[in-house]
């Protein structure tokens, strides 16, 4: 299975081997936490690549790709890839069912789950606490939808930068005034019916006959 | 919130006794009496959440052993600066070359720090070199490394007591048990 460098998609990312790997903190994270993350792994001199692989995990029956994921963290020394689920908590599920299909696909690939709780004590550990409501959840969010769209970054990124940003109903939370908050639920369920719809045209269209 | 005048209040549950923890304690030595016997041994102790461990534990082993102390800077440390690199702030005092080590640590979370010092130490040429944790908090481990000795696994809870703090405070308790979430939330 074709897996695919994803540094030349990711803002900022270079294919400079050299500068992917490690303390390379002006990377430009899809999230303040991730940010943390790799200044702590540089602090204990752990070498890592921020979203070094995209990973098809779906396919429709020409063979082309549906759904990808690309996990956030590849610790070269460890052989570990590490995808952290700091987002808002409806977002696991769906990332726990993409992490159990990469698995399934890449039986030999290692790859940890890092959830809120655990990103929560380990900041209570390093007596960082206070940063956690900064550093996870919708506030934590660093890019612009518009840049992670150009960035063609995978699906799920942006599934949880639509959801948990309230971009759906067009509103920027980083502007003043603007709410946090989620569309209404009939749009939120739109819009996953047409990213549905979407991927059944898709597989139709492999299916359908030549004309 | 400020500690509580009488610690234990701000305890939700004893996850150890002091009872347990002598007995393990015990048994840890026991075990590293038989493995290394014939050989002198160093015990060198992660400061300062190892420091009642330490202490007990060496008084478990009847064998010739040397200790030594060291302490390494924590991420976040005492300050908000968060850039830089883990420092060693108190290294070992004498040469552990040719020597077997024991590493003696309070608990392995991560695995960050532990994997830092096997690194530091194996550089310093050691005859062998072994880890012995009294607890274990697998949950949260992003580094596996093999534990050696490990007295207890426990689960993923924010724990104090017998060495292990929180803002350096309840290192002094007697037990491990459970931190309220309002001794450290607010």
């Amino acid at each position: 299975m074709d897996v695919a460098r994803g540094l030349d998609d990711q803002p900022g990312g270079t294919t400079d081997d050299e500068a992917a790997r490690g303390t390379r903190l002006d990377c430009a994270f899809a999230h303040a936490s991730e940010a943390e993350f790799a200044r702590i792994l540089d602090f204990y001199q752990v070498g890592w690549e921020y979203e070094p692989t995209v990973f098809p995990i779906l396919w429709d029956l020409e063979g082309n790709v549906l759904e990808s994921f690309a996990p956030d963290f590849y610790l070269p020394d460890l052989d570990l890839f590490i995808e952290l689920t700091t987002l808002q908590q409806r977002l696991v599920r769906k990332k726990n069912r993409k992490v159990r299909r990469l698995r399934e696909l890449y039986p030999g690939l290692r790859i940890k789950l890092f959830y809120a709780r655990d990103f929560r004590a380990l900041m209570l550990k390093y007596g960082r606490a206070a940063l956690v409501s900064e550093l996870s959840g919708t506030l934590g969010q660093v890019i612009q939808r518009q840049e992670a769209t150009d960035s063609g970054e995978p699906e799920d990124r942006l599934d949880g930068l639509d959801r948990s940003r309230g971009l759906e109903n067009g509103s920027d939370p980083a502007a003043p005034g603007s709410s946090t908050e989620p569309g209404p639920r009939h749009e939120r369920r739109s819009r996953a019916a047409r990213r549905r719809a979407l991927r059944r045209s898709a597989a139709a269209s492999a299916h359908a006959p030549a004309t | 919130m400020k500690p509580s005048h009488d610690l234990t209040l701000d305890i939700a549950e004893v996850l150890l006794t002091e009872q347990q923890i002598e007995a393990k304690v015990a048994e840890l030595g026991q075990q590293i009496q038989a493995d290394y016997a014939g050989h002198e041994i160093t015990l060198v102790s992660v400061l300062k959440g190892s420091l009642p461990f330490m202490a007990d534990l060496m008084r478990r082993i009847n064998l010739p052993l040397r200790i030594d102390l060291m302490e390494v800077s924590s991420y976040g440390g005492t300050s908000t600066e968060s850039s830089g690199l883990v420092r060693i702030l108190k290294d070992l005092s004498a040469p552990i070359d040719g020597r077997d080590v024991l590493l003696v640590e309070d608990i392995i979370d991560t695995g960050l720090t532990l994997n830092y010092l096997l690194r530091y130490l194996r550089g310093k040429n050691p005859r062998s070199i072994k880890v012995c944790a009294l607890l274990d908090k697998p949950a949260r481990r992003l580094v596996e490394i093999p534990l050696d000795y490990v007295g207890f696994e426990i689960p993923d809870a924010f724990v104090v007591g017998y060495g292990l703090d929180f803002a350096e405070v309840y290192r002094n308790l007697r037990f491990v048990g459970v931190l309220r979430p309002e001794a450290y939330e607010s």
